[in-house]
């Protein structure tokens, strides 16, 4: 049984096993460019309602994480935009971030050469997120 | 030539192609074609000034064309697309025309941006951000080079901030590209052989990305093909039409093949060196490329050998390695064929800030999808030490 996918438990399980995660912490060493956030579009179906996570990410440490509505997310530094189903092609590690922005399966609102010198800190985040044991709602 | 049994990719060419010397006058069918009315003509101050390349296309428009913004600088901004939409804007444009080399093109990819979505540019700072199709686009290239005509990438200076804009957006692909090689007889020699270059390296680069996929291939490698063959003949005698035209279709195909599969190590040094020391970008990306072309050899050398062998040399009988050196050779000796430099000394790079390049250059888009993953500053260093002496 696991923890619904983009869920407040799913978000703070999230948030532990970023901050569990000793590859982040190294790789994200560096990061002080401000929040990611991290929406997902609602699929009939499977998830109801546009979602944002907002994660404040801070040298190498998860400072907060909480959804939030899309025009919180918004307003981040960093936002990226995905469907459903991408994000579970992201958890799965069937889709890597970056390779799905390039192809605009996932969208990026922000500066993407800063993106790119995190790239290792980025792999680690999903890293992070594929520990889970996630429950997604149309299986 | 071997793919994944899982391999899984993205192909996006939507540009429609019109080829031909005096194919610009087809200019007004094509934007009919679109439905639009009215189109913006985007263009630098110097050929603005030519009559028979912006004038002739101005005419060929007649009554819809609503104006001509050339004030695209060779490094352009933030705020020339500002002022471009502002002027597209004042005049009622609904579609553009874009005739220049890939500043212009990228400008003016900028401006149907905004002349679909207002605001400021920076306002759409990102990755396959947009979510519709923008301002149509007709591109018209006058350098044979950039491939700006079918990609999907605009790069863009923010002066302020000094540093250098990607826009990556299949919406802002162009809608049409008409390669009319009479538009590129006036380019000078050097100016022929580097932007040449920079078309030879997106088919290499393409071929070789670690986002490499067969339709890809297939551009890119025709693309070496065509320029090993054309681009000396283009650089002799400016005005030999077949040699034109054949290179300008290459840096089409070239251009398809990396907005798909991606570019790499070669043109994050490129870009490094470039924005540093004022480099063209088609010279950097010439005195780099046997030299990066080595640093992947042990990952890809079965795809430097399929680029040899377009580019005609017998690699018959060698191992795969020594077929990638064997076209590392090869690169150097073209790039001196066509009368390029071949190492950053001779053009003014200093030794000593090679070090700052290759941290800058860490930092470069391009160097996610080189063919060989690129641990640290250190490696990127060891390819530019060997481009600064001509080392192997």
């Amino acid at each position: 049984m696991g923890i619904p996918f983009f869920s407040e438990e799913w978000i703070a399980a999230y948030k532990a096993a970023i901050n569990g995660n000793p590859a982040y912490k190294t790789a994200a060493a560096d990061w002080t460019y401000g929040v990611v956030a991290l929406v997902c579009k609602a699929q009939p179906s499977a998830f109801p309602q546009d979602v944002g996570i907002w994660l404040d990410l801070d040298r190498g440490v998860c400072r907060d994480a909480r959804l939030v509505k899309v025009e919180e997310a918004a307003k981040a530094p960093f936002c990226i935009t995905g469907e459903y189903a991408r994000w579970k092609q992201v958890l799965r590690r069937e889709l890597e971030p970056i390779k799905g922005m390039m192809q605009g399966k996932l969208k990026l609102k922000g500066d993407l050469p800063t993106i790119v010198r995190a790239v290792a800190a980025a792999q680690e985040l999903v890293s992070s997120a594929a520990m889970l044991d996630t429950k997604f709602m149309d299986e | 030539m071997e793919y994944p049994a899982d391999l899984s990719f993205l192909f996006m060419n939507p540009t429609r192609v019109v080829y031909g010397a005096g194919s610009s006058a087809e200019v007004a069918p094509e934007l009919t074609g679109l439905g639009c009315r009215r189109a913006l003509v985007v263009t630098d101050k110097v050929l603005a000034a030519k009559a028979d390349i912006v004038g002739k296309i101005t005419r060929a428009l007649g009554p819809a064309c609503a104006g001509v913004f050339s004030d695209v600088p060779a490094d352009s901004g933030v705020h020339t697309v500002n002022a471009g939409a502002e002027l597209g804007r004042a005049q009622g444009a609904d579609s553009i025309v874009s005739v220049g080399g890939g500043s212009v093109i990228d400008t003016a990819k900028g401006i149907a941006i905004l002349l679909t979505e207002g605001g400021s540019l920076l306002d759409y700072q990102g990755f396959q951000l947009l979510s519709r199709r923008q301002t149509p686009h007709i591109s018209i290239p006058t350098t044979a080079g950039t491939g700006s005509e079918v990609t999907y990438f605009a790069l863009v200076k923010d002066h302020e901030n000094r540093r250098k804009i990607i826009f990556g957006d299949h919406h802002i692909i162009p809608d049409v590209a008409i390669l009319d090689p009479n538009l590129t007889v006036g380019l000078p020699p050097l100016l022929t052989a580097a932007t040449g270059l920079d078309a030879f390296s997106h088919g290499l680069e393409a071929l070789t990305s670690a986002q490499r996929e067969p339709m890809s291939d297939a551009l890119g490698l025709h693309a070496i093909r065509l320029i090993r063959r054309f681009l000396p003949l283009a650089v002799k005698n400016g005005v030999d039409l077949a040699a034109r035209g054949q290179t300008l279709i290459a840096a089409a195909l070239a251009g398809a093949a990396f907005s798909n599969a991606q570019v790499g190590l070669l043109h994050a040094i490129a870009h490094v060196v470039g924005a540093r020391h004022g480099v063209h970008h088609g010279t950097a990306i010439a005195i780099a490329m046997p030299h990066v072309v080595r640093y992947n050899n042990d990952v890809v050398a079965d795809r430097h050998r399929l680029a040899a062998e377009a580019m005609g040399v017998d690699v018959r009988g060698m191992s795969d390695e020594a077929a990638g050196v064997r076209a590392a050779e090869s690169m150097s000796a073209f790039v001196r064929e066509v009368g390029l430099p071949g190492t950053f000394r001779e053009v003014g790079v200093p030794r000593e800030d090679l070090a700052a390049c290759a941290e800058l250059a860490m930092s470069d888009g391009a160097i996610v999808y080189n063919a060989k993953p690129v641990a640290a500053p250190s490696d990127v260093l060891r390819v530019l030490s060997a481009a600064w002496s001509g080392t192997t």
